[in-house]
């Protein structure tokens, strides 16, 4: 049985544009489109990160929903947990604003909202089938697939590459 | 081995005992696993119940199973019982009221007692208080109703949340520190002067350089507390943070190795077969320092509770140490994040110190340069949790240095930077 889908990031194909980010924040406002969201309070916030990491390179960072969630076990309110999709979620109405989960967080992808005095990341958007910022990727950087279906497409691309190189 | 079901034991019911349960029944879904917790209530979130005396939390809101990750399901949790003795030869543990419960692999996991420093007299007054158990913090907030004056006796991470909850409240709250500045523990003077200046603000008196000496009562309970340096301070309520020490006392006589705390292998294993111990009550080491330490906090409770349980069920994972400086929080508005070396006075550290807008960062490398020992953020921690990545695989940070310095480190250069190329 194939594992639950997953956000990747294919870095090669990262532009910088920014759409993932925008459509990210616009995904988490209360009604949704980004002329309104602009203006609401509180500031509805991006769960991804595009950085830059040389003049060229830029990497789309955001949750990986860990297997062994440094941020689900180190929470001292229980404000974070599982759930059967294999998502890691923050419950904004349990989290005091302690900031251990950013403390522990080696990707460094759990942000802080100051006016509301919680923390927040992914949560591979709940109402949709296809999360924002995929939905929003122009070149397909960012994919939804399982494990599995990832894997077989990385081994195709490199087996095609490998015949292209043959002279074929 | 048989094929009967593992009978696993855990003395304590906090986060390294709760943690190793989960853990416990990951791998054996089996196994009985039965916490034998000295506290009369269900184990709770303990770094919550400052909470309960400002009110922001109900009792009910820090109850620990069924949220986060304590999903887990069959585990027996007696509470109310204490342990008196372990008797490893007939693998049992003899509790309150005569019973023998035997056990097949064993955690220790009793936590810690507040310190509460000798020199320091009339402390068994009523009124005084230093916060443990979510029943003390009951009480606590009970006497908090009547009102008055509170003082605080020592600058920590415990007192200054609990002298918050007291603000709250609209109690009037003295700090006594016997350090010329608070958060002395995880923080240099200099570091704490941002949320110095917060917690004035924020209306909290504090005294530095002094201690208390006596506290004095009447038949209602504290009145006053007089001071080293000659002051004597009108109160209602004291509390007292002055750290905490392992609760071994149970052992003592014992075959369990017992160095301050229990002594551990990178396997979490004690001297005596088949059993563990985690949490406050083991002695473990420190990857930043590289020292045995007792180690305290929820954070690497949990983190070793979890390896325990892990290791006693037959999942062998090797522990990585506790933090002796993990801390994470936000007092008067100001959040902080402090870890590893943070303390370089008289050593030869390398530190780059920055301030500004209000915001602070102290980051701090090993003598030769290479390697992150340290971090200290002031307002803006943000992505924090990559520094302290670094400074526990404690990895060469050759290029990246720079943008460590400038609190500008993220994923990426882990990804696709001079970092993998060159390291």
């Amino acid at each position: 049985m194939p594992g639950p889908r997953e956000i990747f990031v294919r870095i090669d194909r990262c532009m910088g544009c920014h759409s993932c980010e925008l459509a990210c924040a616009v995904e988490h406002s209360k009604n949704k489109s980004l002329y309104n969201a602009i203006s609401e309070h509180p500031q509805p916030k991006k769960r991804i990160y595009v950085e830059r990491a040389d003049t060229q390179a830029c990497v789309p960072v955001l949750c990986r929903h860990c297997e062994e969630a440094p941020c689900m076990h180190a929470c001292i309110c229980g404000a974070i947990s599982r759930n059967k999709e294999g998502v890691v979620l923050t419950d904004s109405g349990k989290c005091i604003g302690c900031w251990t989960c950013v403390m522990v967080c080696p990707y460094g992808v759990i942000g802080r909202h100051l006016e509301t005095h919680k923390s927040y990341r992914c949560d591979r958007c709940p109402d949709r089938d296809i999360p924002a910022c995929v939905d929003a990727c122009p070149t397909h950087a960012l994919i939804y697939h399982t494990v599995e279906d990832f894997s077989q497409g990385v081994r195709k691309d490199t087996a095609r590459q490998m015949t292209a190189g043959q002279g074929g | 081995m048989s094929a009967s079901k593992r009978r696993y034991v855990i003395i304590g019911g906090g986060a390294a005992g709760m943690a190793a349960t989960t853990a416990i029944r990951e791998q054996d879904r089996l196994g009985s696993i039965v916490v034998i917790s000295e506290e009369q209530d269900m184990p709770y979130f303990r770094p919550m119940i400052p909470f309960l005396i400002s009110g922001k939390k109900a009792e009910a809101d820090m109850a620990l199973a069924g949220r986060g990750p304590y999903q887990a399901e069959g585990i027996h949790i007696r509470t109310g019982v204490r342990v008196i003795r372990v008797e490893p030869e007939a693998h049992q543990v003899y509790v309150t009221g005569g019973e023998k419960v035997p056990y097949d692999k064993l955690l220790i996991a009793s936590g810690s007692l507040p310190n509460i420093p000798a020199d320091i007299k009339g402390v068994e007054a009523e009124g005084v208080f230093a916060l443990r158990t979510l029943d003390d913090a009951r009480k606590a907030a009970l006497r908090a109703k009547k009102g008055g004056h509170v003082i605080m006796l020592g600058g920590g991470m415990l007192n200054l949340k609990t002298a918050f909850s007291l603000l709250e409240r609209g109690l009037d709250v003295s700090l006594v520190v016997h350090s010329p500045q608070v958060l002395s523990q995880l923080m240099e003077p200099e570091d704490a002067a941002l949320i110095r200046k917060a917690l004035d603000m924020a209306g909290l008196k504090i005294l530095t350089g002094c201690n208390a000496e006596r506290i004095i009562s009447d038949k209602d309970g504290v009145t006053s507390v007089a001071l080293t340096n000659g002051m004597e301070i009108p109160c209602r309520m004291v509390f007292i943070g002055k750290g905490v020490l392992p609760n071994v006392d149970f052992l003592s006589n014992g075959p369990v190795h017992i160095d301050h705390g229990v002594v551990v292998n990178q396997y979490t294993a004690t001297n005596v077969p088949d059993i563990h111990a985690a949490g406050d009550v083991a002695a473990t080491f420190d990857p930043a320092t590289g020292k045995m330490i007792v180690a305290g906090l929820w954070t690497n409770a949990v983190e070793m509770g979890r390896c325990a349980g892990n290791n006693m069920a037959g999942n062998v994972t090797r522990y990585g140490g506790a933090f002796g400086i993990q801390n994470a929080t936000q007092v008067a508005d100001v959040p902080f994040v402090s870890m590893g070396v943070v303390h370089t006075k008289g050593n030869d550290f390398e530190t780059h110190t920055a301030e500004s807008y209000g915001s602070y960062r102290r980051l701090v490398f090993s003598p030769d340069g290479t390697r992150l020992a340290g971090a200290v953020f002031v307002r803006d921690i943000s992505r924090a949790g990559l520094y302290r990545f670094l400074i526990r695989e404690a990895m060469d940070i050759g290029r990246i240095k720079a943008q460590i310095i400038d609190h500008k480190l993220h994923y990426g250069h882990f990804v696709c930077s001079p970092l993998a190329k060159g390291g």
